[in-house]
């Protein structure tokens, strides 16, 4: 039995977005991941998204199975009497992806967790203490340099790369500073 | 039988494992098949899910065929694997219905547990 062309494009639109929930992380493309995580600008992105490999042949896969099967359902469903609009409401329904499973309980309640837990001071926090170690770090690295370079006499001459090397030197302790400042702070949120 | 769902949520993979040890099968004929048992009351959405499942632990050989909607129709039969899973299922099945059986004849008796 076919469909309306109406029908056959909405189970169509379904399967593409459905099957997609169906198919685990570790099937997806990083678009597809992307696409599913970012639902609410789905929309906007997804435009974007389109010029690029946007869809696994493992994503076409069951989109094609889940086309397939929603027609069966719906030519079983029909035979017993529904309407094509009535089938595909059916169908629809009992083929919308319901995420049941352990892993995305699990997931789910992470991410509550995450979000109540959530303090944007905290993420001020960070980031002023990745600034004070930094500036630190290049003031105390380039001071260090320059004065055991020889000072202002000797700067122009070779005194220059011995501050240039304290400055990277302390950049690069002032970012491990914070983070380790961030993992401090990370793990008392825990 | 209604209310089944809960119950056969952790042996419905070696149900549908058995259906197809059967012989070559598409996905929504084992829907079919399990409402001709008596599984009315398993989503459509389950199976479908289940058989995803079975695809990706490469528990099944699929051979795609031709079919009048489009795109070509995936037919399930079991591989080695999937045959090791089985029986592995029906092993426990065994166990367990044994056990079920010896509590449920035996009543509140521990020592003869």
């Amino acid at each position: 039995m076919s469909f309306s062309r109406d029908t056959q494009e909405r189970i169509n639109r379904f399967s593409k977005e459905q099957s997609q929930n169906y198919l685990q992380d570790a099937e997806m493309t990083y678009m597809e991941k992307l696409r599913k995580k970012s639902g609410q600008t789905k929309r906007k992105i997804d435009k974007q998204l389109s010029k690029f490999r946007g869809r696994s042949d493992q994503g076409r896969e069951a989109q094609d199975d889940m086309i397939l099967y929603m027609s069966d359902y719906m030519n079983d469903l029909m035979s017993q009497g529904l309407t094509e609009q009535e089938a595909f409401d059916k169908a629809s329904k009992e083929l919308k992806f319901a995420s049941n499973s352990e892993q995305s309980e699990d997931l789910n309640e992470r991410f509550q967790q995450y979000y109540e837990n959530r303090d944007p001071a905290d993420y001020e926090a960070i980031g002023l203490f990745y600034g004070g170690f930094l500036f630190l770090g290049l003031g105390i690295g380039g001071l260090t340099g320059f004065l055991t370079g020889g000072g202002y006499e000797a700067f122009f001459d070779r005194g220059w790369i011995d501050t240039a090397i304290g400055a990277g030197v302390g950049i690069i302790i002032g970012i491990g500073l914070g983070q380790i400042t961030n993992a401090i702070i990370a793990l008392k949120k825990k | 039988m209604d209310n089944l769902s809960e119950m056969l949520k952790g042996v419905l993979e070696g149900i549908v494992l058995e259906i197809i040890s059967r012989g070559e099968i598409y996905g929504y004929e084992i829907v079919k098949y399990l409402t001709q048992m008596g599984f009315e009351g398993i989503a459509e959405g389950t199976v479908y899910a289940l058989l995803m499942r079975l695809e990706r632990n490469r528990l099944v050989n699929i051979a795609k065929k031709p079919s009048e909607m489009g795109p070509p129709r995936k037919f399930y039969t079991l591989n080695e694997q999937g045959r090791e899973k089985l029986m592995s299922f029906w092993a426990k099945w065994d166990f367990l219905s044994s056990r079920i059986e010896i509590l449920r004849n035996n009543g509140g008796n521990k020592h003869e547990l």
